[in-house]
């Protein structure tokens, strides 16, 4: 389980057919950011959920075939791999943060910015239903220029931290809240 | 056999009579070599001649010569000197009287010879000739001369001494001294040779004194000696313990022989102490002038407690176990005198005191710790009002931790003390702790799972 990620010709670019591949993965499309950003603008949130689970979708399943059984892989495999996988699709550097219970997981260097929060975390809700069965909500957490924070919670941890966040409780405070009530 | 007999009842008869003789010392010297041995001299270069011993030497062959040894020839320059065969003493006939063969003298007068002409110089002796005997080696009995000029035999064995016949002894000088008659030549000469010492006396410690030969001379002595005797000084040392007897003489003038002690002062001596009182006591004479005292007249005299001076008691009667003196009491239990003084060292400290205090007024007495400084007598007349005991002591804290202390003044107090009481505190808390109790999970779906837990009723 401690399989490195190696990135070594995970892209195949076809100059005679105009085509680019990834390794063990359909053909791609290299776009820019700021087309993908307009069309996300454009469309509603549940299509741009819709979206970015499927690019969570593929990513998880790129994984998978990796790892082999990805639900024993423990946290710097995981993390290894899935943020491999992101990193190929352009979105960014994966990182993961625990919090007592709490799973953080944040993206740095995204080039789609802060519009591009939404879809990042569809595609992190894919990648979880994708590599290990568990429907998850990705809840941000914070945003700055260069990083953005998502906890992953089940529907009712979701809500109650939707709640305080939109209260303006600090997203730390949001965290040992849940610890609190959690354990409580 | 009739003779033999008769010879050795011969014999007897002799030795009898000459056991009557008295005996002489003939001589203490050392027995010569044995004439075997020592009559084959020494010759150079040449090896003795064997001469085969006699087949069997009996007692009487070992019988000493009459004769001394030749003496020995000069050592031969030439090897061709052949020695004499060694001489052996023919056998003695029967016809020899015993008597003769055993007065014989063993040992010659003749002098010994020399060392250097008994052994000659080895120096000269050829390789040939015998080498002299080693004394550790010797076993032959030949001892060398030279030895006996320092041992001679301590004492005379029996074959040392000679039985001599009748003519014998005739033919020796005399002996016709008896005891007294003996001459002490010898002394005589050296008492001539000495110096002469006329009318000199004897020492005190000197010899006896010869017997007097008569009743006359033994007198004649005895006045001598007292005569000297009187006229001698008698040394005030210590006669040596081998003299004799000495008279007893006058002691010289200014000696003195001390008293016989008195008794009866060495009896009160030892009575009276020696100290300097003694002239203040009575002696043993004056006790027995003792004057008795009759006995006292009148009524008998008893000791008692004496009567109280005055009729009022200045206290009931206390108990026997209170008789011993009370020490007046204070008014409080704790304090102490207030006219006592502090302590001269401590005095200018306390004037600095009081003058930054700007009390220039007579300060109060110190006031004990123990006590309340209202329940001082001394102190009603300050400034201070009196506070007698507190009216109530009521401990009112809004927890645990926090007690205050409140006492309620008397009214008439125009000054109340002032108590400061730590504001009140409502209860917040002070810290926050976020407990991670559960532990680093090992895989991402444990994790996964518990946050995904998390806010879930």
């Amino acid at each position: 389980m401690s399989l490195n990620f190696d990135p070594s010709y995970a892209l195949e670019f076809d100059f005679g057919r105009g085509q680019i591949r990834m390794a063990n993965a359909s053909e791609r499309v290299v776009i820019p950011c700021d087309a993908l950003l307009a069309l996300c603008r454009g469309a509603s949130e549940e299509a741009v959920r819709d979206f970015g689970r499927r690019l969570g979708t593929e990513a998880g399943r790129v994984m998978n075939d990796r790892l082999g059984e990805a639900w024993q892989a423990s946290l710097e495999t995981v993390l290894e791999h899935l943020g491999g996988e992101l990193a190929l699709m352009g979105l960014g550097s994966l990182g993961l943060e625990r919090w007592g219970q709490a799973l953080v997981l944040s993206f740095s260097h995204c080039p789609l910015g802060g519009a591009g929060d939404l879809l990042l975390g569809s595609v992190l809700e894919g990648a979880m239903q994708r590599s290990f069965g568990r429907d998850t909500v990705a809840i941000k957490l914070m945003r700055d220029d260069q990083k953005v924070r998502f906890l992953l919670a089940g529907h009712a941890g979701a809500r109650k931290a939707g709640n305080w966040l939109s209260e303006g409780v600090p997203w730390g405070d949001v965290l040992s809240r849940l610890a609190t009530r959690g354990a409580s | 056999m009739n003779q033999e007999v008769n010879k050795l009842q011969e014999l007897l008869a002799r030795v009898k009579r000459n056991a009557a003789l008295p005996r002489t010392i003939v001589s203490g010297r050392a027995p010569e070599p044995s004439a075997p041995r020592n009559e084959a001299p020494p010759v150079a270069f040449s090896a003795p001649k064997y001469v085969p011993p006699p087949t069997e030497l009996t007692a009487e062959d070992m019988f000493f010569q009459s004769e001394p040894p030749p003496p020995p020839p000069a050592v031969a320059s030439t090897p061709t000197a052949i020695p004499e065969p060694p001489v052996v003493q023919p056998r003695a006939t029967l016809d020899d009287s015993v008597d003769e063969l055993l007065l014989e003298d063993p040992f010659p007068s003749h002098p010994p010879p020399a060392y250097g002409e008994a052994l000659p110089d080895p120096m000269h002796v050829s390789p040939g000739s015998p080498s002299p005997l080693d004394h550790e080696e010797d076993v032959s009995g030949v001892v060398a001369i030279s030895e006996f000029a320092d041992e001679q035999p301590e004492e005379l064995l029996e074959d040392d001494i000679v039985e001599m016949t009748a003519s014998e002894a005739a033919s020796l000088p005399a002996v016709t001294h008896t005891l007294d008659e003996l001459s002490f030549e010898d002394v005589d000469a050296d008492e001539k040779r000495a110096p002469p010492s006329s009318e000199e006396e004897p020492p005190a410690s000197s010899s006896r004194s010869k017997i007097a030969g008569t009743m006359d001379e033994a007198l004649a002595r005895a006045a001598e000696q007292i005569d000297l005797e009187e006229d001698r000084e008698v040394p005030l040392k210590t006669p040596p313990p081998e003299s004799g007897p000495q008279a007893a003489v006058a002691m010289p003038q200014g000696m003195q022989a001390p008293n016989a002690p008195d008794i009866d002062e060495l009896l009160e001596a030892d009575i009276l102490p020696n100290t300097g009182v003694r002239v203040a006591v009575p002696t043993a004479e004056q006790l027995g002038q003792t004057i008795e005292l009759d006995e006292a007249r009148g009524p008998s005299l008893e000791l008692d407690q004496p009567a109280a001076a005055s009729a009022e008691p200045l206290e009931p009667e206390a108990p026997a176990e209170e008789l011993e003196i009370t020490l007046p009491g204070r008014k409080y239990a704790g304090d102490y005198q207030a006219d006592l003084m502090p302590p001269p060292e401590a005095r200018e400290d306390l004037d600095a005191h009081r003058q930054r205090q700007g009390e220039d007024s007579v300060p109060p007495p110190p006031e004990s710790l123990a006590q309340y400084p209202s329940q001082r007598g001394e102190a009603q007349s300050s400034a201070f009002a009196p506070v007698i005991v507190p009216a109530t002591v009521s401990t009112d804290s809004y927890s645990e931790s926090v007690s205050t202390v409140t006492v309620d003044a008397p009214p008439n107090a125009e000054f109340a003390p002032e108590l400061l009481a730590r504001p009140e505190l409502g209860p917040s808390p002070v810290a926050k702790f976020i407990r991670t109790e559960a532990p680093r999970p090992k895989t991402f779906m444990e994790l996964l799972d518990s946050s995904l837990a998390l806010g879930s009723d």
